[in-house]
């Protein structure tokens, strides 16, 4: 029995086409457009559900979302959110006296935005702001408080909530008409 | 004994266990709403269906409605049950409203985690929502009433426990409501509870409304120092503030619930005026700077060692640590012995108390709700240490009989017997009724020395129809009694009469086998400060005589409000204006505190452990809630807290007590190194230290009773008087007494405490009222030597002649009258109609 030979010439041939592949894939480049994007000549616009910067949003009526239920800050992997929960003197509306985040903590992972039970907290596709300082990444609710809706416009927590902060009982989206305790009929 | 077999484990439990008890037995929670089991089991909410496999009961049943009998195989976890289950909590959920978000039960609401946890997640109800309109009802509680799964907790905590009528059921059907007939405050001084019981957000803590959740919070076990009975909380703080205090399950003391004024009466802690800052004279120092000059004035002369000769004044609101730590600085700076009591009255009869207490006698309020028949003396549970009255009530249902000798308008919330008595004849009806619920033989069977004791009690008394009736009744409960149970106030009682209510008990005890002694006393560490007391033979009034006499000219006062406590105001004032030095630590911002030529600020309970020893002798340990310093919010306001980096705390300097007197022997160079070398574990636990039941070395000492197994004092040496005291004629008594809320030094400067309590008013019987030209609402003006005490005045039927009774507000100048129970000629008593509109 006899052993093949190694050929030779198949070796060579496929050497120099890998060397001549190279330059011929490296030419073609040479002579097209160039695909990198200058940084910060020129800003690719991100997705619209891209995670940067975060907000807190404004309802419809143009009062804060957040009810500083503390479902962001718990679950928070980085623990970066802190707040104070109160009972707004007006109208005993339940919001938060202030609310910090530590973006220098922030992963933006977005855990937040997904418990957030208002659409409160949002991240946007900002990523533009770098500091030098530490304590510059500290972000207070002045800081964070925008004057919209963010990505959900429409949505009232309030309409929904069967709480109500003024007005009566039964006034939500399919609710009943409050109890009426001194009458027998059914 | 029934042998059942749950979820593959083997379980045997008494007679009568539920089936949900004996699975918790093994470590198996099987979810519930409606069962507690303080109240017993309705089977209301379904939600604790379990299948029955094999045994007397089969199929899908409440295991709260089961009791456990022999060869029951139960499954927790069957996949029928577990359906069941989830179909139960998504009924209970067709009509819940969407606001977990703004609920403050949310993160602790049993609702969220039976939902959760029984695979509930998507509403497939289309229909609508039913809604109810809430209640204002008080200061304390918070309604919200679409949250509601109608359980009947609430109702049946308020009415059947507490015996309160005013929460209750109303409607039929899907639309039954829990609230009051109308809005308004609730009448129980134990409302707080339905904060803790309600499973859902219906009810939630109002002053710590949207303050924040319970993951949020420093929490510890606590103990309430508002009453003597200390009963066990968990305090909640956050960001340095006390929020909210919870009842934490003790067996022996409360149970599972507090009363509103241990659970809302923290609000002292958080106040803006507390005073933070070490004072010398008026100017704010450091707290060593303080030290160090306190110490100089202390000093007669440099480089002597001789130190100016200081009185020092505990208190019966310290901790133990505080207490002994002043008994060591007195005892190696030569000083006289600390008093813990401004008030002698109290001094004496609480040392009276620790000298007669023991084993033998004391009981728990465990063991009052066993009793069946209950006879206080003196005592007004209701106000002076309000979960006893629970506790009672709690006898009464199983079948007991209660009495209340006192001369106060008692209200209890249950059914008892209350003999009005003047308050120096209280003794004798107590000796006459004992006398006529005890045969004479049975005395004669028990002992020389119970028929000698027996045979002094006054066979005969004469007393009003209605008196004679009650101590009949009572007499009769007694003969019929197997555990009796005497309870004997501290605050207005004659001096003999907690011995005198230790001699029946013993008496009592030797004919019933049984007897329970339970006194109240003023203040959450009375006890160990009347140990103190007494074992160094100390007293206020002997302090006081010696700094009138000249011999003492500085005074040292330790959490404790001479001012307010001493009860005749000018005596004191000129006492203290001839003192040199007045030097006090406390946490609280007082008149004495005013005053003073030195100031160290102290730490509260929940910002250091501290020991303290209940009025039935029982020791128990308060955690350290939160750090010391002043709350976040009080540093900006409503704004987001300080942006800057510090070293120290702002409002951190108040140090724990016994850990200033500790500064103090270090800067005086006194020889008592194991103060300040190490904390109160090697001085208290020490064999030196002045409290022998600290003889286990550990610390935090292990809780529970530090009494002697048999008092030193020989019982049956009170002596008797055959006839009772006739009051005099021309003359009022006056009382100043406790209340539920508003009168107690420490809940009084709550601020939820202080809208919930009832305006100042002195109860008045209406005969004695027609007489003086008084009726309902009118004021009336006391003209005492010292000044004028203005007051309106309640008409009350249920309460002795010839008495004013008057709360101890912190506002009301009653020390004006002089003395601890003054009396008043009628012609002093000037009225002053009511205005009407
Ligand atoms: S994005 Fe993630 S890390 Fe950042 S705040 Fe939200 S939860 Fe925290
Ligand atoms: S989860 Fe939303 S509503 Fe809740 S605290 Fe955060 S931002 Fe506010
Ligand atoms: S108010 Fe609370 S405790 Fe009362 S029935 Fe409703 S859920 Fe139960
Ligand atoms: S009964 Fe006394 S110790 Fe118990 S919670 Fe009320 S005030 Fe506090
Ligand atoms: S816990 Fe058994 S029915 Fe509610």
């Amino acid at each position: 029995m006899t052993r093949n030979k190694p050929n030779i010439w198949k070796y060579s041939l496929s050497a120099v086409k890998g060397i001549y592949d190279a330059y011929a894939v490296s030419m073609i480049n040479f002579l097209r457009k160039p695909v990198t994007e200058e940084y910060p000549e020129y800003k690719r616009p991100l997705p619209e559900r891209s995670r940067g910067r975060i907000i807190l949003t404004r309802d419809p009526d143009g009062d804060e979302r957040c009810v500083a239920c503390y479902l962001c800050s718990a679950v928070c992997p980085t623990s970066c959110i802190s707040m104070e929960s109160a009972e707004r003197e007006e109208d005993g509306r339940r919001f938060a006296i202030w609310f910090r985040i530590n973006f220098a903590r922030c992963i933006y992972c977005g855990q937040c935005e997904e418990a957030c039970p208002t659409l409160a907290i949002q991240l946007t596709p900002d990523y533009e702001f770098c500091q030098y300082e530490v304590l510059d990444f500290v972000y207070e609710k002045e800081d964070l408080l925008v004057d919209h809706g963010g990505r959900h416009p429409d949505y009232n927590f309030y309409r929904h909530a069967g709480v109500t902060e003024k007005g009566d009982k039964g006034a939500h989206p399919d609710e009943e008409e409050p109890v009426n305790l001194k009458s027998n009929m059914p | 004994m029934p042998r059942l077999i749950i979820d593959n484990q083997k379980i045997e439990v008494p007679e009568g266990t539920k089936v949900i008890d004996a699975a918790e037995q093994l470590g198996i929670m099987i979810p519930r709403f409606c069962y507690h089991s303080a109240l017993g089991a309705v089977g209301a909410c379904r939600l604790c269906a379990v299948k029955f496999l094999e045994g007397p009961v089969q199929g899908i049943e409440m295991s709260c409605m089961t009791d456990a009998r022999d060869d029951m195989v139960v499954s927790t976890d069957d996949p029928e049950a577990r359906a069941f289950r989830r179909f139960i909590i998504e009924c209970l959920m067709m009509n819940h409203p969407h606001d977990c978000p703004v609920c403050d039960e949310g993160g602790h609401c049993l609702l969220q985690d039976e939902t959760v946890s029984g695979g509930h997640d998507i509403r497939r109800y289309k229909g609508k929502k039913r809604t109810f309109r809430d209640q204002y009802i008080g200061p304390f509680v918070q309604h919200e009433m679409n949250r509601c799964i109608h359980c009947y907790l609430c109702v049946r905590f308020y009415q059947e426990f507490t015996g309160y009528r005013d929460l209750a059921a109303y409607q039929i059907g899907y639309r039954v409501y829990y609230g009051r007939f109308e809005p308004g405050q609730l009448e129980s001084p134990f409302s707080g509870n339905l904060i803790d019981i309600c499973p859902t957000g219906v009810f939630t803590d109002k002053p710590a409304r949207y303050r924040g959740r319970r993951w949020n919070m420093e929490r510890s076990p606590s103990v309430c120092i508002h009453c003597s009975l200390g009963c066990n909380t968990v305090a909640n703080a956050r960001y340095r503030e006390m929020l909210r205090q919870e009842a934490r399950l003790s067996e022996s003391v409360n149970g599972h619930f507090i009363c509103d004024r241990g659970r809302f009466g923290f609000g002292y802690a958080n106040l803006p005026d507390r005073p933070r800052r070490a004072e010398i004279g008026k100017n704010e120092a450091s707290w060593t700077e303080a030290v160090r000059a306190l110490a100089n004035r202390l000093t007669i002369s440099d480089g002597a060692s001789e130190m100016k000769k200081t009185a020092v004044l505990g208190s019966a609101r310290s901790s133990l640590e505080t207490q002994a730590a002043l008994a060591i600085l007195a005892g190696s700076a030569g000083w006289p012995m600390p008093a813990y009591f401004a008030d002698p009255h109290q001094s004496s009869v609480c040392r009276t108390v620790v000298r007669r207490l023991d084993e033998g006698l004391a009981v728990s309020m465990k063991e009052i709700e066993r009793a069946d028949w209950i006879l206080a003396v003196g005592a007004d549970p209701i106000n002076e240490a309000p979960m006893l009255a629970l506790a009672m009530r709690q006898a009464v249902r199983n079948g007991g009989k209660a009495g209340v000798i006192d001369p106060r308008p008692v209200f209890l919330p249950f059914d008892f017997t209350h003999l009005p008595i003047p308050r120096e004849q209280m003794e004798f009806c107590l000796n006459h009724l004992i006398h006529s619920g005890i045969a004479r033989q049975e005395a004669d069977d028990a002992g020389e020395a119970v028929a000698g004791f027996y045979a002094q009690l006054p066979e005969e008394a004469e007393f009003e129809e209605a008196v004679r009736e009650g101590i009949s009744t009572l007499a009769e409960g007694l003969k019929q009694s197997e555990h009796p149970v005497l309870i004997c106030g501290t605050d207005i009682v004659p001096l003999s009469t907690p011995d005198l209510a230790a001699d029946h008990a013993h008496l009592l005890n030797r004919i019933k086998n049984t007897c329970g002694l339970f006194y109240i006393l003023p203040g959450a560490d009375a006890f160990g400060a009347a140990m103190l007391e007494a074992s160094a033979e100390s007293a206020f009034e002997d302090l006081l005589k010696a700094i009138e006499d000249g011999e003492i000219t500085a005074l040292m006062v330790v959490e404790n409000d001479l001012i307010g406590a001493y009860p005749n105001r000018k005596r004191l004032e000129t006492a203290l204006d001839r003192l040199e030095l007045l030097i006090v630590l406390d946490y609280l911002s007082t008149p004495t505190v005013d005053r003073a030529d030195f100031f160290l600020p102290t730490t509260t309970v929940f910002e250091t452990g501290s020991c303290f020893i209940n009025q039935e002798g029982r020791l128990q340990y308060a955690e350290q809630v939160h750090a010391v310093g002043a709350p976040i919010r009080q540093l900006r306001g409503r704004s987001h807290p300080p942006r800057e980096h510090r070293d120290e705390v702002p409002g951190g300097d108040p140090r724990p007590a016994w850990r200033a007197v500790a500064d103090l022997v270090r800067a005086l160079d006194l020889d008592e190194i194991r103060l300040y070398t190490s904390g109160p574990e090697s001085w208290l636990t020490g064999s030196k230290g002045p409290f022998r039941f600290f003889q286990e070395k550990i610390y935090p000492p292990r809780e529970g009773r530090i009494l002697p197994a048999e008092s030193e004092v020989a019982p049956f040496k009170s002596s008797i008087k055959k006839e009772a005291k006739k009051p005099e004629a021309g003359t009022l008594d006056i009382l100043f007494v406790d209340r539920t809320f508003g009168a107690e030094a420490l809940s009084a400067l709550s601020e939820p405490i202080r809208r919930a309590e009832p305006a100042a008013a002195a109860f008045i019987h209406p005969k004695d009222a027609s007489e003086l030209g008084l009726s309902d609402g009118d004021s009336a003006i006391l003209r005492f030597e010292e000044g004028d005490l203005e007051i309106p005045v309640a008409l009350n039927n249920d309460m002795a002649r010839g008495l004013l009774v008057i709360p101890r507000k912190p506002d009301l100048e009653w020390q004006t009258a002089g003395a601890r129970f003054p009396r008043i000629a009628r012609n002093r008593i000037a009225g002053v109609r009511k205005e009407t509109e």
